[in-house]
């Protein structure tokens, strides 16, 4: 629990001091906008990176197809809807998109990389990335389109910025799921063999964990949160396959900022980028490169990180 | 049974095409004879890839090119159209603008869509004495380079015309334009409408996305806080669509007068956007409309369903044929002995003045400019039940950046 | 061994200079356009490649510092009458410089994370490349304006689009060779003791601080001379080509060519930019051929460890042991 009070505090102070500094002068409630608004798009962001930590803890890959996979799965859903399907079976079936995509790289592709470094498995996973934006963009052509769910039209009012419920649902799945992901991997056998593994492979293999069913049930889960995240992603931002695809690289941002490890800072962490990312839009020299933010945050995190580090011996990180 | 049903079905969609198609469609010299001759090399780049498809001009322009092939073509020469694909990579712009012009030797370029070929391209049309008359322009260079003359308006003028439809016939005192954080699209553009709207004494400002930016709410708080009565939406379909729904969200819709430039001029919009925005949405039309008749708009139509039925009937489709028809009528004019003739082309497309369309509001010209920007009349309409209605017929924008644009006009007998 | 390494490198230089000079003569301008795009790239790919391979450093941002090379070429080209070679070098030391700011983190961090820091680099550069493009001549620091862009000046030799394809082989040429050099002096040794172990390495008496910063120098050093010669091809640049998913293609393109070989930079950059323009030739839907592209690229990295180079230099090698 101490381990999380630091990047709360950090985070909270950092969103605080920034609303004050680049706020000083303006309304009080014009700030709270800014705040609010933000916290969708982080809440985004730290979804995005909770798929990618969970899947690298179990299997070592850190999986730059998530968008991709998200891409197809709020397609999907999209296809299914104008096709005049029953709305909740389109959405359980883009969830299944997820899983099925993910599970597909997972089972056929990735154990052909299993014995290679991270790095090499991490980039292999763009030309699955590739692969499925060039599907998805192939299927369907540019037309605008909308993805809408009915929650797009309730809302009450946060700080004088009407949050719809569908945002509302983005932040509170966020959380829900950090929390039955922690109580999971601490409560269930199958948790425990997770964190078996991502502490250490060769032990946790030689003392029988099963990898190939954890392994399975991890890119299931991931492949489940991708697919969420996907559909989030085309509703709240936009539905367009390249869009979603690489919005991995700020969700990545937000998982390095947990260190890959934890996923209750992963949370913290994204809802602090999406945060800081819509305060800037008060401070006119940093509006236009206000999507940096995720990226200045990731390297502030890492570089602070291991600031009293010093390699020695050779290793894998 | 299957296969022979389909044979008799394509059967007779051919007779009933080749029947519409000798019934309705004027081509060029409209012999009804196919052209035999050697023939007019002519080419044309479009972007299409994952952000976007900007090829119906182009499909539009073959189209016609194969019509005008197919009667009598040039002084019995048939045109080929080679097109290319920009991939919205600047290096393939470049590649295919050295393809078509150094290695295959063409002799104009038609039809042209994209965001990026223009701008890496214009130095190379200019060097290599071409003239390049595009259809799908978004970026400033295109409009303000002595090479290129596009049959769209682009952003600046769309954006401009809107603003003022919105000043004359609702009232608006204070426009925020939201736009494109790429300043030769989105400030280029926006800061015109700032300036046409100083040139009245009302207030203008911008706010402008980072199109890698998933938020779009917190764009819309900034052009709220800027105090407007009026929001102009400047963006591409689907980032303008994004934009839009957070208003939605925001509960904005109605206190707001709301306007936007050509992208949202798209048949799928009206069925994206949910029931406020009925009669709310005021979108600049570059083009007539699509449904507004007259011979060009069904001869257009005509021409599409008989050579490329698959191919989209949009505003940009509109102007690769507008393009290539007044291409092929310079062509008809000009001496048939200097066809291959890349100087005399040039110059002919150069003296193109005062060809007229009822696609477009005014007249065409070309002539010896630095900067062309011939179409600079629109229409206005509204969103409507599934489709879009007329709130202003053609009209003429009116704003300081024209000034250059009007004395060309003025040189050129014109206006 | 070494002997054997270097016949091939005579080879390889042989055949490069009679591409250099050859090449231009029998290409059309389509194909000048690639093979020069091709070469920029392969200078970015070798200083990723000589990285990976040598200090098992993973860069994932060649290509967005391409991009600040370009940025510079242009930003010096519009602002003062300098030629293109003065240009060129200040950019490339401009970018290695910044390169050597990334070997900050690299001190402290290893593999993935390295990579990952990287990445957030070039995702950085990527938006600020968006929200104010490339200098095309206009007023101000980021000179851009609205109008076509002014005239970008190239080599007095190299005035043509043939001529700047030998231009810009010849310089990916020394480029090569300046990493061969590195390889076989003292920095390759200190490179090569690192990467082994960083302790034995600092026992040893090893500057680690100093070797890793020229490393990470080196490389940006090659993307800066790839970003400003690009520039020069093309006359100006686009965001687009910058973007962070391209720095990490082409790393991935990297390990498809084969890291350890030189042969493999040329490749990753064969891959990156010749097979696009054969497909995009072939009339291939931009869709289609993304999805070719990303299942040779996985088809490659899963069945080819030591990369395509690596398998043709097999090939040589079991074929001079029948021999």
């Amino acid at each position: 629990m101490r381990e999380l009070l630091r990047p709360i505090a950090f985070a909270t102070a950092a969103c605080l001091g920034l609303a004050v500094l680049l706020g000083w002068g303006k309304p009080a409630a014009v700030v709270g906008l800014f705040l609010v608004s933000g916290l969708a798009v982080g809440s985004l962001y730290a979804l995005g990176g909770i798929g990618i930590v969970l899947l690298f803890r179990a299997t070592g890959v850190l999986n730059l197809a998530a968008g991709a996979i998200g891409a197809v799965a709020a397609f999907v859903t999209w296809q299914l809807g104008d096709w005049g399907m029953f709305a909740p079976l389109t959405w359980v079936a883009g969830l299944l998109t997820g899983v099925l995509f993910a599970l597909a790289y997972g089972r056929l592709i990735a154990p052909g990389l299993s014995w290679r470094e991270p790095v090499i498995k991490g980039v292999a996973s763009l030309g699955y990335a590739l692969i499925l934006l060039g599907l998805v963009s192939f299927l369907w052509n540019d037309d605008p389109r909308k993805l809408s769910f009915p929650t797009d039209a309730v809302s009450l009012s946060i700080l004088g910025l009407k949050v719809t419920v569908t945002r509302l649902i983005v932040v509170l799945a966020a959380i829900g799921i950090v929390i039955a992901i922690t109580v999971a991997l601490n409560r269930t056998r199958i948790g425990l063999q997770m964190r078996a593994l991502a502490n250490n492979r060769r032990i946790a293999s030689l003392v029988g964990v099963p990898i190939l069913r954890v392994e399975t049930v991890a890119w299931g889960v991931s492949g489940l949160i991708f697919g969420f995240t996907g559909l989030m992603f085309g509703s709240l931002v936009r539905l367009e396959p390249a869009v979603i695809t690489f919005m991995v690289i700020p969700c990545t941002a937000a998982a390095i900022a947990g260190r890959l490890v934890s996923l209750p800072t992963v949370l913290v962490a994204g809802l602090a980028m999406g945060v800081i990312e819509s305060l800037l839009t008060l401070a006119d020299t940093f509006k236009a490169v206000r999507p940096m933010a995720p990226y200045a945050i990731a390297i502030a995190v890492l570089v602070v990180m291991n600031l009293n580090r010093r390699l020695t011996f050779a290793g894998d990180d | 049974m299957t296969k022979q049903l389909k044979l008799a079905a394509t059967a007779l969609g051919l007779i009933l095409a080749a029947g519409a198609a000798q019934a309705q469609v004027t081509c060029g010299a409209n012999t009804g004879t196919a052209a035999t001759g050697a023939p007019i090399l002519v080419g044309g780049i479009h972007g299409n890839a994952a952000p976007g498809d900007f090829s119906a001009s182009t499909q539009a322009a073959a189209a016609y090119f194969a019509c005008v092939n197919a009667n009598g073509g040039i002084n019995g020469r048939p045109i080929e159209y080679l097109v290319e694909n920009d991939q919205w990579n600047p290096e393939l712009a470049a590649q295919a603008a050295s393809k078509l012009i150094t290695d295959q030797g063409v002799v104009a370029m038609v039809g042209n869509g994209s965001f990026v070929e223009m701008a890496v391209n214009a130095r190379t049309y200019q060097d290599a004495g071409i003239m390049t008359m595009a259809s799908a322009c978004a970026v400033s260079e295109c409009f303000e380079s002595p090479s290129i003359v596009s049959t769209n308006q682009g952003p600046l003028a769309s954006t401009i015309g809107a603003a003022q439809y919105m000043v004359e016939a609702q009232e608006s005192k204070n426009i925020s334009c939201i736009g494109l954080a790429i300043p030769n699209v989105g400030p280029w553009s926006c800061g015109a409408m700032e300036g046409y709207m100083a040139s009245k004494g009302l207030t203008g400002s911008s706010v402008y996305l980072n199109p890698a930016s998933p938020d779009v709410n917190s764009g819309l708080l900034e052009a709220v806080a800027s105090g407007a009565d009026t929001i102009l939406v400047n963006l591409p379909a689907g980032l303008a669509l994004a934009f839009m729904k957070a208003a939605e969200e925001q509960g904005m819709v109605e206190g707001y007068k709301w306007a936007s430039s050509t992208p949202l001029y798209d048949r799928s919009v009206p069925a994206a956007l949910s029931d406020v925005w009925d009669g709310r949405m005021f979108v600049n039309a570059e083009l007539t409309p699509w449904d507004k008749g007259g011979p060009d708009a069904i001869n257009w139509l005509a021409v599409l369903d008989a050579y490329a039925p698959d191919a989209p009937r949009d505003t940009f489709s509109q102007s690769g044929f507008v393009s290539a028809k007044f291409f092929v009528q310079a062509m008809l004019a000009l001496d048939p002995a200097k066809l291959d003739d890349r100087a005399a082309v040039n110059a002919a497309i150069k003296g193109i003045v005062g060809y007229e369309s009822d696609l477009l509001c005014g007249p065409y010209y070309v002539g010896e400019a630095d900067r062309h920007m011939p179409n600079h009349a629109g229409t206005m309409v509204v969103v409507k039940g599934d489709g879009f209605e007329t709130v202003r017929d053609c009209y003429e924008y009116d704003s300081p950046y024209f000034a250059p644009i009007f004395e060309n006009e003025k040189a050129l007998g014109l206006n | 061994m070494a002997r054997q390494a270097n016949t091939s490198l005579v080879a390889g230089l042989s055949a490069a200079i009679l591409a250099a000079f050859g090449l231009p003569l029998v290409l059309g301008g389509q194909w000048t356009g690639i093979f020069t795009s091709t070469a920029c790239f392969a200078m970015a790919a070798m200083g990723a490649g000589f990285m990976y391979s040598r200090l098992g450093m993973v860069s994932l941002a060649q290509v967005a510092l391409m991009g600040v090379g370009g940025w510079v070429t242009l930003r010096l080209n519009h602002a003062f009458s300098l030629p293109f070679e003065t240009n060129l070098i200040l950019a490339a030391v401009v970018t290695s410089v910044l390169g050597m700011l990334l070997a900050i983190p690299a001190l402290r961090m290893r593999g993935l994370y390295l990579a990952l820091v990287t990445l957030m680099v070039a995702g950085g550069l990527e938006v600020v490349f968006t929200a104010y493009q490339f200098p095309n001549g206009g007023a101000g620091f980021w000179g851009v304006g609205t109008s076509f862009a002014a005239e970008m000046r190239r080599p007095v030799l190299a005035q043509s689009d043939g001529a700047y394809l030998t231009y810009t082989l010849l310089v990916a040429m020394l480029g090569l060779l300046l990493i061969m050099a590195h390889r076989q002096t003292a920095p390759g040794r200190a490179w090569a003791l690192i990467r082994r172990s960083e302790a034995a390495a600092i026992a040893s008496g090893t500057n680690v601080t100093f070797y890793k910063t020229w490393a990470f120098g080196l490389s940006g050093l090659l993307a800066g001379l790839g970003g400003g010669l690009l520039a020069g091809s093309l006359g100006l640049l686009d965001a687009s080509s910058f973007r962070a998913s391209e720095s990490i293609l082409l790393f991935a393109l990297v390990i498809v060519g084969g890291a350890r070989f030189w042969l493999g930079a040329v490749i990753a950059a064969v891959l990156y930019r010749v097979a696009p323009g054969l497909l995009n030739n072939w009339g291939v839907d931009a869709d289609l051929a993304l999805i070719f592209f990303g299942a040779a690229l996985l088809h490659a990295v899963t069945t080819a460890p030591d990369g395509i180079a690596g398998q043709i230099t097999g090939l040589f090698r079991r074929r001079e042991a029948k021999a």
